[in-house]
């Protein structure tokens, strides 16, 4: 695939050459630079076209989605429709209980976020502000976790929340997600970031633990929790066997999971299948490039260590 | 059903907003059966998401009106899903009444294995209200009897009749579909055009992975198999590795057919007119009608052994521990009876799951079609406890090795070994 | 902890308060961890000790019987073998391409903003619609690869989910493209806070770009490479919706991952006791992986 100027010899060798620009000789330096020159625009010409080859398989999708079938058949090599339908989203409105599915992908992704975000950042406060015994034996849990295998727990899971009662219900769905130990790893970093005189003044003015997580440590922590938002709100959108497995009524069905259903419809309506995948995409990618501003800021401020 | 294009933004606001008060406050529990109203709510979990979901919603609906003290509810998810959920959903007594587990037979094993489903012999009978297994076709009975009880009732019933071309079958000038194995060869051969090397019309098209088999039919034709009644690999017989040679070589040397197509993609591959013929069951009719193909339909060619076909049935059964299984049972006496059957038989294209409807059908030329290959029919590895366990581990990686140009006489070998091994056949 | 002298309570009270107040705010979090994802891992380790069927009434102990067999299973090992591969070629490319992209992407303007964006877009969608797109793109039939291919006068394009050689490479550049948005977003991160002299003074000094880079970028970059490392193995280890989606893990098991197979044995043939074997060994290699790889990472550090 994409290769830039670190991996690319020619452009490396340009620069090498390029080094010690006082020893060199008028000719060769300038045959130097245009060589640079040269690496750059290939490089940025690679990049660019890396980032188209990641863009169509999109467009792809919205086309066919689209696009009637004998019209695929007669030309795949084509990426827009000839003929323009609307079958294919069509077919997805009318077989889809579409307000149930959107309110049931909103409450279950957005309530499990929310409640993540809170959870997260109350362990990885205490994990990176206050001192309690086994401290760091449950730091080493936490990442233990991110190391077990979904599939394996599914079974064991799903009779806990039968013996709960709480199969078909919203918090069968949220609650056994609510914590990640991913979120919690990248709050941990941040917030040991965090400059320790904050806590310290607020402490000598009176405040309690909770007050400082509160107040001084939430407000300043927006760009990680923005990033986390979006990581983890994408995931749980777009997790169908979860809600599946939970829910085994239609009323309690995801977006995601109906689609998958959908999907598996005899195989062969592709314009139903990827008007439905673009659909179900919509959300997300509207979230994205809302808050995608926050997103290097965040990453960067939790100086992953 | 569309409402979400209509009704305005503040109304979805305040649904969610609604939806969110829900969570914290109460939320339905596990058991999703009950009784209101002096009603018994019955819930089914099936894996008919196609096309023919319809079909089965309809006679599910006519229950409910003929039926008034009892209200069945049918859900559809795909095969994948309900095979990950209903075991564990059944251990614990708090998943549908009624299920079909899998589209493959062999799967009840599992849960008579697992004490989940309710072995059906006190409803058995031909009385009214009685589920009348005397009607099943043979083939259905002995498949879903296990130690002389029975413990599911046929869902669908279906058998596997070429579909062709006419169009394609024209341009070739080729006047009939083929009736034997040899002209079924010939026209394959005929049928593939293939220019510069690439072939832009295969003459059959062939799948071996996510799909209804169809290779098993290509050997039984001339008398090969896979397992004998006894569960002892017979896939190495002479016949099977004649028969495997055969059909293998006009895949990698004739292009009769590309390699390594799921079911989907062979379905793809015939509505996108790149194929002239396919082997394939009453679902698949009408979405080759509306993609266009000039659509015929005929029995599968007939080789050395005689007529043959495959038939698939998909178990409906009955959770063993539910709250309401007598009219669960209710249920499927009604769903197998004659009037229920015929109805369906109607809006389906499927052949009926009984025996006794022949003349009541003859009106219509599909379902005929599909009926008359019943007595000729075989199911995949039937009556076979490790079917599942044959299927992915043995039988379909055999038949995707020898597709790519194993041999065949070797690959046979180590499949009946590996066979043996699962079933405990000791010759 | 402390000796407590009984009489005197302001300590005490001391004491007990920072006790309480970080055990509640770590509450939430260790009672889900415990309820939904410890217990349920340690009653697979149980499970994996028995002959254990879903829902059956008699599940004997066979004490390692289950190991002893995944020792001599080549359909495991062969899981193990492609999922090393995947791990290994996904994390290696994902972090090459997504440092490229981001060396490249690393000043802040209007278009290399448009392009971070495009290539982070994939890491928001779900890897069953990216497996099902990608199934569609390199259909022989109906794909606009082999499309494009055959327009460029490619006679016989590749069969890319159907040849046993090529579908597992196919399956890892899907991994890839979906992945390097997200490895390029935290190193692009992790290359913002280096600080703007360390260039200066390393420009002063007379080094190139490419010195640049190797002698300042790369070792300022090193928690992010080792997070983005540890993250890809860790995801790649536990490969299945993609190879769920596009391949079933077929032909021929060629694209049969580890947890693809647990899934197979424990959903389709309702094994879990084995299933929960297959899950153990995984968990204990990935484990083992990524304590290497932070081993690795802390002795560089100590240089």
């Amino acid at each position: 695939m994409a290769t830039s100027e670190l991996t690319s010899p020619r452009a490396a060798a340009g620069r090498r050459n390029g080094r010690p620009p006082a020893l060199r000789s008028g000719g060769p330096r300038r045959l130097a630079r245009i060589a640079g020159r040269l690496g750059a625009g290939v490089s940025w010409l690679v990049v660019v076209v890396g980032a188209a080859a990641i863009v169509l398989p999109f467009l792809w999708m919205l086309g066919v989605g689209f696009r009637t079938s004998g019209d695929l058949y007669a030309d795949p090599a084509r990426l827009w429709p000839d003929q323009w339908t609307l079958h294919g989203v069509r077919a997805v409105l009318d077989q889809l209980p579409f307000t149930r599915l959107i309110v049931n992908t909103f409450v279950f992704a957005g309530g499990t976020t929310v409640l993540l975000l809170l959870f997260d950042s109350m362990t990885a406060f205490a994990l990176a502000r206050l001192r309690f015994r086994g401290r760091n034996a449950l730091f080493v849990l936490i990442l233990a976790t991110l190391m077990v295998p979904f599939q394996v727990t599914l079974v064991p899971v799903f009779l806990t929340i039968y013996h709960f009662g709480w199969l078909n219900s919203y918090q069968g769905l949220i609650i056994p997600r609510a914590t990640s130990a991913l979120g919690i790893f990248l709050l941990r970093q941040f917030f040991q970031q965090l400059p320790r005189e904050l806590d310290e003044a607020a402490r000598i003015d009176g405040a309690n633990d909770f007050t400082v997580y509160w107040r001084i440590i939430l407000p300043n922590a927006k760009p990680i929790l923005a990033t986390l938002f979006i990581i983890q709100f994408a995931a749980l959108w777009n997790d169908f066997l979860w809600p599946l497995v939970i829910s085994s009524q239609t009323r309690m069905q995801t977006l995601p999971a109906a689609l998958t259903l959908f999907s598996s419809q005899s195989g062969v309506d592709h314009s139903a299948l990827m008007a439905g995948a673009a659909i179900s995409l919509t959300p997300l990618a509207i979230a994205f490039l809302l808050l995608q501003r926050y997103f290097v800021q965040g990453v960067a401020t939790t100086g992953i260590k | 059903m569309s409402a979400f294009g209509r009704r305005g933004r503040a109304t979805c606001l305040a649904a969610a907003v609604a939806a969110v008060t829900l969570v914290a406050g109460c939320g339905n529990n596990g058991v999703s059966t009950g009784s209101s109203g002096g009603v018994v709510q019955l819930s089914m979990l099936t894996g008919f998401t196609g096309p023919d979901e319809a079909s089965y919603q309809a006679l599910v609906t006519e229950f409910n009106t003929s039926h008034p003290d009892i209200h069945v509810t049918m859900t559809a998810e795909p095969w994948a899903t309900v095979a990950q959920k209903l075991p564990a959903a059944w251990a614990t007594g708090g998943g549908p009444d009624l299920a079909t587990p899998s589209s493959d037979p062999g799967s009840i094993f599992n849960y008579i294995k697992t004490n989940s489903v309710l072995p059906l012999d006190s409803a058995v009978g031909t009385g009214s209200g009685q589920i009348d297994s005397s009607a099943f076709p043979s083939v259905v009975r002995n498949a879903f009897t296990v130690d002389g009880k029975l413990y599911a009732v046929p869902a669908n019933m279906a058998t596997l009749v070429l579909y062709y071309n006419k169009d394609m079958f024209a341009a070739a000038g080729i006047k009939a579909a083929p009736t034997t194995e040899a002209d079924f060869i010939a026209d394959a051969k005929k049928l593939t055009v293939s220019s510069g090397g690439k072939v832009s019309q295969y003459g059959l098209s062939l799948a071996d992975n996510n799909t209804i088999q169809m290779w098993p039919i290509l050997q039984w034709m001339s008398g090969g198999d896979i397992v004998d009644s006894k569960g002892c690999a017979t896939v190495n017989s002479a016949a099977s590795v004649s028969a495997l040679t055969q059909w293998s070589q006009l895949v990698i040397q004739d292009h009769i057919s590309p390699v390594g197509q799921a079911g989907a993609d062979a379905d793809t591959l015939f509505s996108s007119k790149k194929a002239a013929m396919e082997i394939n069951g009453p679902w698949a009719a009408s979405g080759y009608t509306s993609a266009g193909i000039n659509l015929g339909m005929v029995k599968v060619p007939v080789g050395s052994a005689g007529p043959v076909t495959l038939a698939s049935t998909v178990p409906l059964m009955i959770e063993r521990n539910g709250p309401h299984t007598a009219q669960a049972e209710q249920f499927l006496a009604w769903y197998t009876g004659k009037a229920a059957q015929l109805k369906f038989s109607q809006i389906s294209g499927f052949p009926p799951a009984r025996t006794d409807l022949g003349s009541a059908l003859s009106g219509n030329a599909t379902v005929s079609l599909f009926a008359s290959a019943l007595p000729d029919a075989k199911l995949y590895l039937a009556g076979l406890p490790e079917a599942t366990s044959i299927d992915s581990d043995v039988y379909v990686p055999m038949i995707q090795r020898i597709e790519r140009g194993a041999n065949v006489a070797s690959a046979t070998a180590a499949a009946a070994t590996q066979i043996n091994k699962l079933t405990g056949c000791a010759s | 902890m402390t000796s407590l002298s009984p009489s005197s309570g302001a300590p005490r009270r001391r004491s007990r308060r920072r006790f309480n107040s970080a055990y509640l705010f770590v509450a939430p979090s260790v009672v889900l961890i415990a309820v939904f994802i410890a217990e349920p891992i340690l009653q697979s380790a149980w499970m994996s000790l028995h002959d254990w069927t879903i829902g059956s009434a008699d599940n004997p102990f066979t004490g390692l019987a289950n190991y002893r067999s995944l020792w001599q299973d080549s359909r495991f090992w062969n899981a193990l073998r492609v999922t090393a591969i995947y791990t290994a070629a996904v994390t290696v490319g994902q972090v090459v391409l997504g440092l490229a992209i981001a060396s490249r992407l690393r000043r802040t303007t209007w278009y290399s903003s448009l392009l971070r964006t495009a290539y982070f877009f994939p890491f928001v969608a779900s890897l069953v619609v990216v497996g099902i797109v990608w199934k569609f793109l390199l259909d022989p039939q109906v794909g606009l690869i082999d499309a494009w291919l055959g327009d460029l006068g490619v006679s016989n394009p590749p069969q890319w989910l159907q040849s046993t050689s090529l579908a597992l490479p196919t399956v890892i550049a899907v991994g890839i493209w979906k992945n390097v948005g997200f490895t390029m977003i935290v190193l692009l991160a992790g290359m913002q806070q280096v600080p703007a002299d360390l260039y200066e003074a390393a420009m002063l000094d007379g080094a190139g770009p490419w010195r640049r880079f190797t002698a300042v970028t790369l070792p300022a970059l090193r928690p992010a490479l080792l997070f983005t490392t540890l993250i890809a193995t860790i995801t790649g280890l536990q490969l299945f919706d993609l190879v769920f989606a596009m391949t079933g893990g077929g032909p021929v098991f060629s694209t049969e991952s580890v947890v693809m197979y647990l899934y197979e044995k424990g959903f389709v043939e309702f094994q879990m006791g084995y299933a929960s074997a297959i899950a153990w060994v995984l968990f204990i290699i990935i484990l083992a992986v990524s304590a290497v790889q932070l081993r690795v990472a802390r002795n560089r550090d100590g240089d």
